[in-house]
């Protein structure tokens, strides 16, 4: 028998195995081999062949190449299946690769980013705002269970009134829904004393206001109970700003004495900084303290009321228990509450307000602002893959997946999109400084306005989502292709004809379209502000100042004494440079039910006079620039002696003696005890609009304060020649020449304060303009790069036709043409569009309709233009191609 | 049916199946390499047949990467012989190989048409 051993050493020699293993190999194949001998031996052949099968087994090179492949270390290889190291790899060359792309082309990556940016920055500001104003939780305990009760009054006209303190307290006693009800109404302090007088915004509020909103203060404690009843010592909380402003932020404030108003209140406490309620100006709260005979009174509608649901109440099971109680309360008053219900709403929808809509509304456009973005550097990666066609070609051909290609373009476009979202930050950050100027003070939390982690998550969210749509259509649309036809010399590309063409054309179709609807959306809220603007106010909106004098009262408690400080006033600012003429009034407006002489007084329930009261000095008329329409004005001569008179507004005469003279006719604002309870009307005038241009003049009366001042007056008004804020100073000096203690504040021109009350519709207005004036640019370019690169492609058959002989215009009119043509069904498409989405924005329209066909035809006319323009231009180019360099090109 | 294909792909289907055939024969007990060796060609019966140069180098590959384990066992009245062993790692690699190998067949029939081969 051979020896198989050494048979097999032989043939191992010269790898240089370990001694002790390569004694090891030897003897298991060597056994093999034996093996196989013995076997080929007893199936009976002979020595010779047996061994010769035998030693085939170890088939010479082979063997010796792969024991020494064996031997080489084992390289940790992934188990199949499990495949995870692959996906990270390959997305780190996805990355480099993807990285290497936009730096070879950086006018490409510059174009899409800038775009992108653009999109995803609108979107982000507008969505910070949506976060704060909108989705941010209110900064008190449990702020969902936090509700505010009205009353119902929607017979007079108010589905939300304002409650009376006696309604509210029976409320507050008898629900079983609430953990605890509290009211709260505003009142202004003047602060004096130390420094300068200051007049501040407060509120006069519950105790249990705190308690319910589960606020601590910053020092200090909040009221007690014991402190919210009438005669207790007057206390008083300071807001942080407050605290910090005036009083250097004195850790040893509570327990000090504040003249407010001229009365002693004692400081309890300082709220936190961060601690607003209701409004951010708010800067000193006092107990509300309803005296016995505010406690009893079911007609003076003024409280706001706060209440927090008990855990586990619904809030529909709170508005069922609190109309049983308002019905219970119509049969127990019927001449008070005849008709008043009670409505329980939500806090949060009082702090967000009427913003709620514009701000949807915005949000929406800064979407399709995004969608044209994206349809534009779609149609950036489109030219680019169809110039790419050949790399995708060989990548194919040497074994590259479809899927593996689609994840490629998609981690381009990703990228793109997240250099966009990056540089959309800073646009969105740059964009908040302006906002937060343009945003009305009146919305809650405005100042507050920030990018936080929510905003980052939206905005990363937003910017791979606008990666992979805008990414995902050029991706399938680039490795869909003849991959032979493409790898010969010349080959047509396939994004070049058929599929890719058809996909540019509709994407440029989308992008019309949907800058038609942004275009019109902003041209109806311009259009509107147009009107706003130029709606009449009733009176002379320039050269008018005004200014808050409100006296405080202990010190001016006799009528006598609050009219001589008023004609003291007006005598001294009326002889003051550039002043034509100064009056008083008081202009707050509450509204007074009237009786009518000779008509019987309404039944309960029946709809009373209401109207408008307005207190003032006799200027008032001329100062303002109040047109007179009959009879006289208020006079020097209208005083306590002299009998009563009143001046009413044409709207209150037509109202209330539409075919008679009003003038001559008497009204009385309370029950007649004595014939001078009496007022006969001497004059009518022009209507004003006061509360906003939006709203239609109310019904009106004039008082004269020196007859009667239940109001006294709070406003100074200054007619002047000369610019109305440079006499604001002198003007101050006058006042504190009569008493040094009162404060001025609120000094504002007319203009500012109209300006103020169309905040909002500026607000939205001038959103939405910019955002369609970026889809405006935005549709241009992508037009323009669309019709580039379709004459680009046309140059050859452009060249053949001029050298046909065709003329200039006739190949204006094929570029031209077909871009008007996509451009022409986009805005069809737009039309249609527009005018199933402009109704949403009816609420923030104002003197126009949702589908004002003036202002639909002249946008889509602007488009038409500047789509023209943009497919104007290249075209223009191809007609001064060459004829023989256009055939040469190919 | 005659087996009759061309060397190229012969030789390819071996090395791509030789690991999984392997480990299968170890799952179950222990073996030495000349009884898997002989299973192979029995149970292909003589369509598939290793020789020493390929299946003992590809042993010790195998036993390198920790999927198999080699230890000589000495038997009464017998030469001591190298028995393999399957390890914890190896049935993983065993398990995932099964499932790449069926999807493959599966996917090839589906291709090749031999539905019910």
């Amino acid at each position: 028998m051979p020896d198989w051993k050494d048979e097999v050493r032989k043939r191992l020699s010269g790898l240089n195995l370990a001694p002790a293993h390569e004694a090891e190999i030897v003897e298991e194949l060597a056994q093999h081999v034996e093996d196989v001998y013995e076997r080929s031996i007893k199936t009976g052949a002979p020595a010779p062949e047996a061994k010769r099968i035998a030693l085939l087994e170890l088939d010479d090179d082979k063997l010796r190449k792969e024991i020494q492949r064996s031997q080489k270390p084992f390289r940790e290889q992934p188990v199949p299946g499990s495949g995870r190291s692959n996906v990270l790899a390959d997305l780190l060359h996805d990355l480099r690769y993807a990285a290497r792309t936009q730096v070879k082309n950086p006018a490409f990556t510059i174009v899409a980013v800038i775009a992108l940016a653009l999109g995803i920055g609108a979107n982000t500001a507008i969505f910070s705002v949506v976060n704060t104003v909108l989705l941010r939780p209110l900064p008190y305990k449990d702020p969902d269970r936090l509700v505010l009760v009205w009353e119902d009054n929607t017979k007079q006209g108010y589905p939300r009134d304002t409650p009376t303190a006696a309604n509210f307290i029976d409320w507050r006693d008898q629900n079983q829904v609430f953990e605890g009800m509290a009211a709260f109404t505003p009142d202004n302090f003047n602060l004096t004393g130390i420094g300068d007088p200051e007049r501040l915004q407060g509120r006069r509020i519950s105790a249990s206001v705190f308690q319910l909103l589960g606020v601590d203060p910053q020092i200090g404690r909040v009221f007690t109970d014991a402190e919210d009843q009438p005669g207790a010592q007057r206390v008083v909380l300071l807001s942080y700003g407050l605290w910090q402003r005036r009083f250097g932020g004195d850790p040893t404030i509570v327990g000090k004495a504040l003249s407010l108003n001229g009365r002693s209140y004692t400081v309890v406490g300082v709220m936190p900084a961060s601690f607003q309620f209701p409004s951010s100006a708010d800067q000193v709260w006092v107990p509300i303290a309803f005296t016995p005979e505010e406690a009893a009174d079911r007609t003076t509608h003024y409280l706001k009321v706060l209440a927090r649901l008990k855990p586990g109440v619904t809030l529909s099971q709170a508005q069922t228990d609190m109309s049983t109680i308002a019905t219970r309360l119509q049969q127990q008053y019927p001449q008070s509450n005849t008709d008043v219900g009670a409505v329980v709403t939500p806090l949060q929808e009082y702090f967000v307000g009427d913003i709620k809509p514009a701000l949807l509304i915005l949000l929406g456009a800064v979407a399709l602002v995004l969608l044209i973005a994206c349809a534009n550097v779609a149609n950036l990666l489109l030219a680019r893959a169809a110039v790419r066609q050949k790399e995708i070609a060989v990548r194919v051909a040497l074994g590259a997946r479809r899927w593996r290609l689609i994840r490629q373009f998609l981690t381009e476009s990703v990228m793109l999109s997240m250099m966009g979202g990056v540089v959309g930050l800073v646009i969105a950050y740059g964009g908040l400084i302006l906002l937060r100027s343009f945003i009305p003070e009146n919305i809650s939390q405005a100042r507050q306005i920030s990018i936080d982690f929510k905003v980052l998550g939206f905005t990363l969210f937003v910017s791979v989502a606008t990666g992979v749509i805008f990414g995902l259509a050029p991706a399938i649309q680039a490795v869909r292709f003849n991959q032979s036809e493409t790898l010969k010399e010349g080959g047509r590309d396939a994004a070049t004809g058929g599929s890719g063409k058809r996909l540019r054309s509709l994407l440029v179709m989308v992008e019309v379209a949907i800058s038609l609807v942004l275009l019109i959306g902003a041209g109806l809220l311009i259009n509107s502000f147009l009107r706003l603007r130029n709606v009449d106010p009733g009176f002379r909106v320039d050269h008018l100042l005004t200014m808050k004098i409100v006296l405080p009262m202990p010190k001016y408690e006799e009528a006598e004494r609050r009219s001589a400080f008023y004609q003291e006033l007006v005598q001294r600012v009326e002889v003051l440079a550039g002043v034509r003429s100064a009056a008083v009034t008081y202009s707050e407006g509450s509204s007074i039910v009237i009786r009518i002489e000779g008509r019987p007084e309404p039944a309960p329930g029946e709809q009373q006079p209401i109207v408008v009261t307005t207190i003032i000095s006799p200027e008032y008329f001329d100062t303002m620039g109040i047109p007179l329409l009959k009879g006289r004005q208020l006079t020097e001569q209208d005083t306590r002696t002299g009998p009563n008179v009143v001046v009413i507004s044409e709207t209150m005469a037509r109202r209330y003696w539409p075919n008679e003279d009003a003038v001559g006719k008497r009204i009385a604002l309370g029950p007649i005890k004595t014939p001078r309870d009496w007022f006969q009307v001497v004059g009518v005038v022009k209507d004003i609009r006061q509360y906003g241009l939006t709203i239609d003049p109310e019904p009106r009366m004039y008082f004269s304060h020196k007859q009667t001042d239940f109001f006294p007056p709070q406003d100074l008004l200054v007619r002047t020649d000369v610019d109305p804020a440079s006499v604001a100073s002198t003007v101050r000096n006058a006042v504190w020449a009569i008493d040094k203690d009162q404060p001025v504040s609120n000094i504002e021109t007319m203009e500012e304060v109209l300006t103020d009350s169309i905040a909002r519709q500026r607000f939205s207005m001038l959103l939405l303009a910019i955002f369609a004036a970026v889809a405006l640019v935005l549709a241009a370019v992508g037009i323009y790069g669309v019709m580039s690169y379709s004459v680009a492609q046309r140059t050859h058959e452009i060249g053949i036709r001029m050298a046909l002989g065709a003329q200039t215009g006739a190949v204006l009119k094929l570029a031209v043409g077909y871009g008007m043509k996509l451009v022409l069904t986009g805005i069809v498409v737009g039309l249609v569009a527009a005018f199933a989405l402009t109704r949403v924005m009816s609420t923030l329209l104002f003197g126009i309709t949702a589908t004002d066909p003036t202002t639909f035809t002249l946008i889509s006319l602007l488009l038409v233009l500047v789509a023209a323009l943009a497919s104007y231009i290249p075209a223009r180019r191809a007609t001064k191609v060459d004829p023989i360099i256009a055939l040469r090109c190919e | 049916m005659p087996y009759k294909t061309s060397s190229v792909l012969d030789r390819e289907l071996k090395k791509g199946s030789a690991e999984l055939l392997i480990l299968s024969l170890v799952e179950d007990q222990p073996r030495h390499g000349y009884d898997i060796g002989n299973l192979i060609e029995r149970r292909s019966q003589g369509n598939l047949k290793f020789n020493v140069a390929s299946l003992y180098p590809l042993l010790y590959r195998l036993e390198r990467r920790g999927w198999i384990q080699g230890r000589w066992v000495e038997k009464a009245g017998q030469r001591r012989r190298r028995y393999y062993r399957l390890t914890a790692e190896g049935k993983k690699v065993l398990a995932a190989q099964r499932n790449s190998w069926r999807e493959f067949v599966e996917a090839i029939n589906r291709i090749t048409g031999i539905e019910h081969a």
